[in-house]
């Protein structure tokens, strides 16, 4: 095993730069709402591109033809996504890929991560992971001799090329794809810019087991929390920074409305929130990557924090806009669904504080401070 | 040189020495004490404390050597700051004006001979009050009217300042006065040093909400101060008292944020080992964990503040007024939380605590100072706003 290391920060600032650029370049308002409204492949063109430029490789270990960015190349990734909105599978796909690094054999991370990583394949995943031994049967599939069978809300693409999910005391790899016994159906959702498929199993055989459930789970939860962190911290700033210059624009009584203190300083309020944001993404990654005790905490804390502050900011976005926030043309709508869908994402919320209440309280039993900032 | 000092170039060594002299020197009963004490003995806790450090090197270890200090370094402030925290060692709250705001203001705005006379004085224990706001001008600061006259090489003040925190203990003042009325309100304004025991000088206390009395109100009659007290040039106040304000950003709320943590933790063990009721109440403990997660993000936050006090970008950051609104909301509902679980025992009249959060009723309602002082809560949302956001003040 390798010792967990942070990557220099010069390395992540032009990290960021390249994955802002292309996203802002390929996924700017227009090219969005043009995809939202049907008239364009972008979910499929920005995957191809993402692909050649090696972006869902990100988080995968060199050794499986990844470019090992750790968690903190995912955390920019996810957070520039959200940035843009951008549509496609990418939270489901890149979380399955560090859950099958973390609880997968060899031969299973062999088989799997190569393929994730140059961008061939895509994944759906469980859309919620319950907190009974973080893998109870919500998924309702079961395991036989048979095969796997039953039936999952799953976050992933119509054309997700496996699922990864529990199905009674393990995790299954089943394939998706015109594999026999499998079924999947789209799900409408309001948020446009993500997936979800119900998936239907009978008795589909497994293209793999993985006994170590708990790790499994474990994993998927902390890339699952990290993720929509990252991409609502990203997604949050990019609205309000919208809405912000909207506002410098928009005339009323003669003036810019972003001259009238009472939304000056519901603006500040949500700068402050932003700022706090981005350090529960940055704590929780940190502590993450160096595989602290205390690491469960942070990442479900950050989750449960940076969605609830999504949504609030989000919603607070429309208002600010007036009419036009409350159209179809406009932006405002597209991250307040967005930040509707995170905050249920992963577990909910409650689920989750109660997860990070549990493990603390473990943590301080053992002896063990969980509050060090370790900087 | 104390053994703290000679250990200063290497971090490591340099904090376990502190955390060695503090296990020393922290008496444990200091608290117990400081619950029952009257304001006399206060005081002379504040004055013992400061000498504490002095023995060591560390009443004012940030200042350059030739004005007595041990020329450290921010990274050594924040081991200092955080050592402080973790030993539960007493603040040293009636200094704050010396330690930071005088050295703030001294160092970039004032004569070598101001310097060297005044700041000498702060390792000694001489207390400082900062006479900046009045009954009528206190977020509007520059409206001020208390009037300094030329007399000779002397000026004549009168006028009358408010909330000056400490100032019934303080030596000297730094004092904002109006010196040509007839100017644009920023353009006619002077810096001062004053004598607190001049001729002329009276202060009242003011009773807080939370019980205690730590501001007053400073009444100036006729009060004479020689011109060699001004700091800056004459009607060029305003410029010096930005260096001044802008000194509190930093090292006290880092120092603060650190407590808390501290005191956060305790007050966790503590309910854990007794299976607190609030424990297992699932809309309480909810909000108890997100107080962790927003506690967390403060704290790194402020050492980004801390880091960045030092560059060039720090005078138009408006990060420290990002820290400030989120830190002193967030102490707010860390201590109505504390309130509320507390029950009917909460409600029983108790000025200090032994305990973390001991008295929460006094602690709520202290909250108020994070949220008032320094640039009340609504001028930082108009600081973020236009300076930050570059939304057109209007
Ligand atoms: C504990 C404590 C210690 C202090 N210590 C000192 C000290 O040592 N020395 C010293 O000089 N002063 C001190 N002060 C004073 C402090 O700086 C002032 O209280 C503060 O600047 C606010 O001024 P004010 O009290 O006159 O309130 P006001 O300015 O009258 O404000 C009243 C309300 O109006 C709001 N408001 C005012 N202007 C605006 C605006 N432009 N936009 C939106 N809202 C606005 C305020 O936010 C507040 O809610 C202290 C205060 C406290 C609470």
């Amino acid at each position: 095993m390798t010792i967990p290391t942070e990557i220099d920060p010069t390395t992540l600032e032009a990290l960021r730069e390249s994955v802002a650029g292309v996203l802002t370049e390929q996924c700017g308002s227009t090219a969005l709402h043009a995809f939202i409204d049907g008239k364009t492949a972008l979910d499929r063109d920005l995957w191809a591109q993402a692909a050649s430029l090696g972006w869902l490789g990100f988080g995968i270990a060199e050794q499986y033809d990844g470019l090992g960015l750790g968690l903190h190349g995912l955390g920019i990734l996810h957070t520039e996504l959200g940035r843009q909105a951008a549509p496609g599978p990418y939270v489901a796909t890149l979380c399955a890929g560090q859950a099958i690094a973390a609880g997968g054999t060899e031969a299973v991370r062999k088989a799997w991560l190569p393929r994730i990583a140059a961008g061939e394949i895509r994944a759906a995943i469980p859309v919620s992971l319950n907190d009974n031994q973080r893998i109870r049967q919500s998924a309702g599939l079961t395991l036989s001799n048979a095969g796997v069978s039953g039936e999952l809300r799953c976050l992933g693409s119509a054309d997700a090329a496996f699922l990864l999910a529990p199905a009674g005391d393990v995790w299954v790899i089943v394939e998706l794809a015109g594999a026999a016994g499998a079924n999947t159906a789209p799900v409408a959702m309001w948020d446009r810019t993500r997936e979800t498929i119900d998936v239907r199993l009978r008795d589909a055989k497994p293209a793999a087991i993985l006994e170590d459930a708990a790790g499994v789970a474990t994993a998927l939860l902390q890339a699952m929390t990290l993720a929509i962190a990252a991409d609502s911290a990203g997604a949050a700033r990019s609205i309000t920074e919208r809405t912000i210059a909207y506002m410098k624009t928009r005339q009323q009584f003669g003036q810019p409305i972003a001259g009238f203190q009472a939304l000056k300083h519901r603006a500040a309020d949500l700068a402050t929130r932003l700022a706090v944001m981005d350090e529960l993404v940055a704590h929780a990654l940190h502590r993450a990557t160096m595989g602290a005790v205390d690491a469960e905490i942070w990442t479900s804390l950050a989750k449960a924090e940076t969605t609830e502050h999504f949504v609030f900011i989000a919603t607070d976005c429309v208002q600010l806009h007036g009419g036009v926030g409350y159209t179809w043309e406009y932006d405002p709508h597209i991250y307040l669904k967005r930040a509707r869908l995170n905050e249920i994402l992963a577990m909910a919320n409650p689920a989750l504080r109660d997860h990070a209440a549990a493990a603390l309280a473990d943590t301080t039993r053992a002896g063990h401070s969980a509050l060090e900032l370790g900087l | 040189m104390s053994s703290i000092l000679e250990a200063k170039d290497d971090l490591p060594k340099f904090r376990a020495e502190i955390r060695a002299w503090l296990a020393d020197a922290v008496p444990a009963d200091w608290k117990a004490r400081m619950a029952r004490a009257t304001n006399e003995e206060y005081i002379a806790g504040q004055r013992w404390w400061m000498a504490e450090r002095r023995k060591v090197g560390l009443a004012v270890p940030h200042w350059p050597a030739e004005y007595g200090g041990a020329g450290l370094t921010l990274q050594h402030l924040i081991v200092i700051a955080g050592e402080m925290a973790r030993a539960d060692a007493p603040l040293t709250r009636m200094f704050t004006i010396s330690l930071i705001h005088l050295p703030g203001t001294l160092f970039p705005h004032g004569t070598e001979a101001q310097k060297r006379r005044y700041l000498a004085g702060v390792a000694k224990g001489d207390v400082w009050c900062q006479g900046f706001s009045e009954p009528n001008s206190g977020s509007d600061l520059a409206s001020l009217r208390c009037r300094a006259v030329r007399d000779g090489d002397r000026y004549v003040i009168n006028g009358q300042k408010i909330w000056s925190s400490y100032s019934m203990y303080a030596d000297h003042c730094i004092l904002l006065t109006r010196t040509d009325p007839d100017a644009q309100k920023h353009r006619g304004i002077s810096y001062f040093i004053m004598d607190m025991r001049a001729p002329g000088v009276e202060v009242r206390p003011i009773r807080q909400a939370n019980g205690r009395a730590e501001f007053g109100e400073i009444f100036l009659t006729n009060v004479s101060i020689p011109a060699e007290n001004m700091i800056g040039r004459e009607n060029n106040g305003w410029r010096v008292a930005q260096a001044t304000l802008a000194s509190e950003r930093g090292v006290i709320a880092f120092e603060g944020a650190e407590r808390q943590c501290y005191e956060i933790e305790a007050f966790y063990r503590k309910a854990l080992a007794s299976n607190a009721a609030w424990l297992n109440d699932d809309q309480l403990r909810r909000e108890f964990m997100g107080f962790l997660a927003e506690m967390q993000a403060g704290r790194r936050m402020l050492r980004r503040v801390l880091a960045e006090s030092e560059t060039p970008e720090a005078s138009a950051s408006v990060l420290p007024s990002l820290v400030k609104l989120s830190a002193t909301v967030l102490r707010q509902r860390i201590c109505s939380f504390m309130t509320r679980i507390a029950g009917i025992e909460g409600q029983d009249f108790a000025l200090l605590a032994e305990e973390p959060f001991g008295s929460p009723m006094f602690d709520f309602l202290s909250a108020f100072s994070g949220t008032i002082a320094g640039g009340t809560n609504e001028i930082q949302r108009n600081i973020v706003a236009e300076r930050g956001l570059g939304m057109p003040r209007i």
